[in-house]
């Protein structure tokens, strides 16, 4: 098939992670990734030399020819900031579904119960969608949730509010209310690499202001909510994610993942999607 | 009816009553199509898709709440015709009567639970006065096991060997079966379930 | 007392687990386990030679095998004592089997897969297999009709098999013991075991 599918970068490694050699798959294909004097070695099973960008606390590669740099987060950047590496997860399930699961919050107050919603606080008022065209990216904005506990040190409940941006077809970046600075964004992406259409690695990546947290505290907080999302995204019928209307059902609620397959399809990317109703 | 094995088979057994109590949903496949068998508060079986509209998502996972079941990831509450009538994004909406999982006949005799997939035809097999023993896995294709027991491709195999012995074969996959065993009144359960065990390990071995 | 946790740990779980329906207090200690490995950093190999998790500290005692753990945390407490040693032994091939394809499955651990799995299919076979004949006596739990250390210890490897790539789709009477576990008052979860919510409206 032909697409665009290989035309991006995506995440294949921490930088932090230099113990080991590293065997992978992207798109099917076999990469390996190792490290000598000069930095990072990423290559094609038969000995081609891919190309590499250190960025976000990961190692990106791409399969075909990107015309564009890798995406930026300038709030990232701003000094105070904690960056975690999560580490990754793996998943079987089309790397387009995590994505647009990682959009998704009228899920919290099931899948993630009294962590970031809770029963009966549920219902999911209008936000705002839109494809913005100059960069070519998703952003919802206007989200807002009930969140039972906001931070470690929050009594009751208060309503946050997110901003979700997605800029490449396998990377999401979510804007959080950051209840120590009320003026700043807490950061938490998700970064997925195409193992095949049917099976993923999942690499979430935060830039938080958090003084109460250990590190490690930080990264279990974000492993236990991506671990609580895999039981829902391996058992989604089919794996791979429909982008015909018909096969599922959406609603106001779900405006941002409407959003984002309408975008998929709009920029041919059909890798992990499923494009003819089963 | 529904065409498995080669023959026309109306009603398939997929288990034993008391191994779904009420409130409680448990996935079962059927020669690859993957069914969600609940029981209401009330103590209806029902067997659907196991497949939420919304998102895919199986609704095995799910949880009954009195006469609805709802889909573990967004909440989305069925009703006993399958007719999703409550949205929790959006408790003020009445939802489309188009969202609505796609549901099978499902009927209870002596403890046996049987789905039929296609127009119901005929009457649910009987079991007679056996009393259910349990429900096991059997990494065979049903045609398989009803050679080594030389008896024909029933909805239901009986034996009267050792044990009166009545099992309901449904068919998972092509090389797989769940056996649903039910024995004559008066034998020991215990017994009853090791001898089925050594079955299989025959069967597995064959 | 500490545990020295990781969130996604199924021993750890079983401690936390333990001690929430017992009413007891564990102060957690995150230990970063993935993807920095801090479990074996020189600190934690001070606490722990065998550079593993769940650690366990009480005083000066120091524990790092899950079944010990269990065993303290009931030591005054007889009704979750039972026939429980078979089943801790069982719980630990549970662990070397079905937690080990969770960890190749999730973690991308190295691990002879299709053995794993295979394994622990045939334990899971096994434990249907007790588990129904308890269902005839009128029992739902491993050693009676209460709950001890035994389900506790069995309970999360065997909950988390389909993280592993196992599933538990045919094992009516594991479903109905881990529904009575998920069911007990003071319950909590951890990824991949989430609680009843069918509970919830009850209340």
């Amino acid at each position: 098939m032909s697409d665009s599918s290989k035309d991006h970068w995506y995440p294949v490694g921490l930088l932090s992670d230099i113990y080991t050699p590293r065997q992978t798959l992207l798109f099917d294909q076999e990469i390996s990734l190792t490290h000598d004097d000069t930095g990072f070695v990423v290559k094609k099973s038969g000995g081609v030399s891919l190309p590499t960008i250190e960025r976000f606390g990961h190692l990106w590669t791409s399969l075909g020819q990107p015309d564009h740099d890798l995406f930026v987060i300038p709030e990232a950047d701003t000094p105070g900031r904690h960056l975690v590496d999560v580490g990754s997860v793996k998943v079987k399930c089309s790397p387009l579904r995590a994505v647009e699961n990682f959009l998704d919050i009228a899920h919290f107050p099931f899948i993630h119960t009294d962590i970031l919603g809770a029963e009966p606080h549920t219902e999911v008022d209008r936000y705002k969608v839109e494809i913005r065209e100059g960069v070519n990216e998703v952003w919802a904005t206007k989200v807002k949730f009930f969140q039972p506990q906001a931070a470690k040190s929050a009594e009751g409940g208060i309503i946050t509010e997110y901003m979700y941006r997605v800029p490449a077809p396998t990377c999401a970046v979510l804007y959080k209310t950051c209840p120590p600075r009320p003026k700043e964004w807490d950061i938490i992406t998700l970064f997925v690499q195409p193992l095949t259409e049917e099976w993923c690695e999942v690499w979430p990546w935060m830039a938080l202001y958090d003084d109460d947290s250990t590190m490690a505290e930080m990264v279990s907080f974000q492993q236990l909510i991506f671990m609580q999302d895999r039981s829902i995204l391996e058992n989604q019928i089919p794996l791979k994610l429909p982008l015909d209307p018909g096969m599922e059902t959406p609603t106001q609620a779900d405006m941002t993942s409407v959003a984002y397959r309408r975008w998929l399809k709009r920029i041919g990317y059909s890798y992990g999607a499923q494009m003819v109703a089963a | 009816m529904t065409r498995l094995w080669g023959i026309v088979l109306n009603w398939i057994a997929v288990g034993l009553a008391e191994d779904i109590p009420v409130g409680t949903v448990v996935p079962r496949r059927v020669d690859g199509l993957d069914l969600a068998i609940w029981r209401s508060g009330l103590g209806r079986f029902h067997a659907w898709d196991d497949r939420c509209p919304h998102r895919g998502m199986r609704l095995s996972h799910g949880f009954v709440r009195g006469e609805v079941l709802a889909c573990v990831y967004h909440g989305w509450q069925y009703n006993l015709d399958g007719a999703c009538d409550y949205i929790p994004a959006h408790p003020d909406l009445t939802p489309p009567k188009t969202i609505c999982a796609n549901t099978y006949v499902c009927e209870t005799r002596n403890q046996a639970l049987w789905v039929a997939l296609g127009t119901v035809n005929g009457d649910v097999p009987d079991i007679g006065d056996r009393i259910p023993i349990r429900s096991l896995d059997i990494s065979c294709g049903a045609p398989a096991i009803a050679r080594y027991f030389d008896h024909p491709q029933d909805p239901l195999i009986v034996l009267r060997g050792k044990y009166d012995l009545a099992i309901a074969l449904q068919p998972s996959t092509s090389r797989s079966c769940f056996a649903h065993v039910f024995a004559g009144a008066g034998q020991d359960k215990k017994i009853v379930s090791r001898y089925v065990e050594k079955l299989r390990d025959e069967l597995e071995a064959a | 007392m500490i545990l020295y946790d990781y969130v996604l740990s199924a021993s750890c779980y079983k401690i936390r687990l333990m001690a929430a329906l017992s009413g007891q207090k564990l102060e957690l200690q995150a230990v970063n386990f993935h993807p920095a490995r801090e479990h074996k950093s020189p600190e934690m190999l001070k606490l722990n030679p065998g550079g593993t998790l769940p650690i366990l500290r009480d005083e000066d005692l120091i524990m790092t095998d899950s079944s010990d753990m269990l065993r303290h945390l009931t030591r005054n407490l007889p009704e979750w004592q039972g026939d429980d040693d078979g089943w801790l032994d069982f719980a630990r091939t549970l662990n070397e089997t079905l937690g080990m394809a969770r960890l190749h499955d999730v973690l991308g651990f190295e691990v002879d897969i299709d053995a794993a799995r295979k394994r622990g299919v045939h334990l899971l076979r096994l434990l249907e297999a007790h588990l129904t004949e308890q269902r005839f006596d009128g029992m739902i739990f491993l050693t009676g009709d209460t709950p001890t250390i035994a389900d506790i210890a069995c309970f999360p490897n065997t909950a988390l098999a389909p993280d592993g790539g196992v599933s538990l789709d045919v094992y009516p009477s594991i479903r109905l013991w881990m529904r009575a576990l998920r069911s007990l008052p003071g319950f909590i979860e951890m990824p991949g075991i989430h609680r009843l919510h069918e509970l919830e409206a009850a209340e």
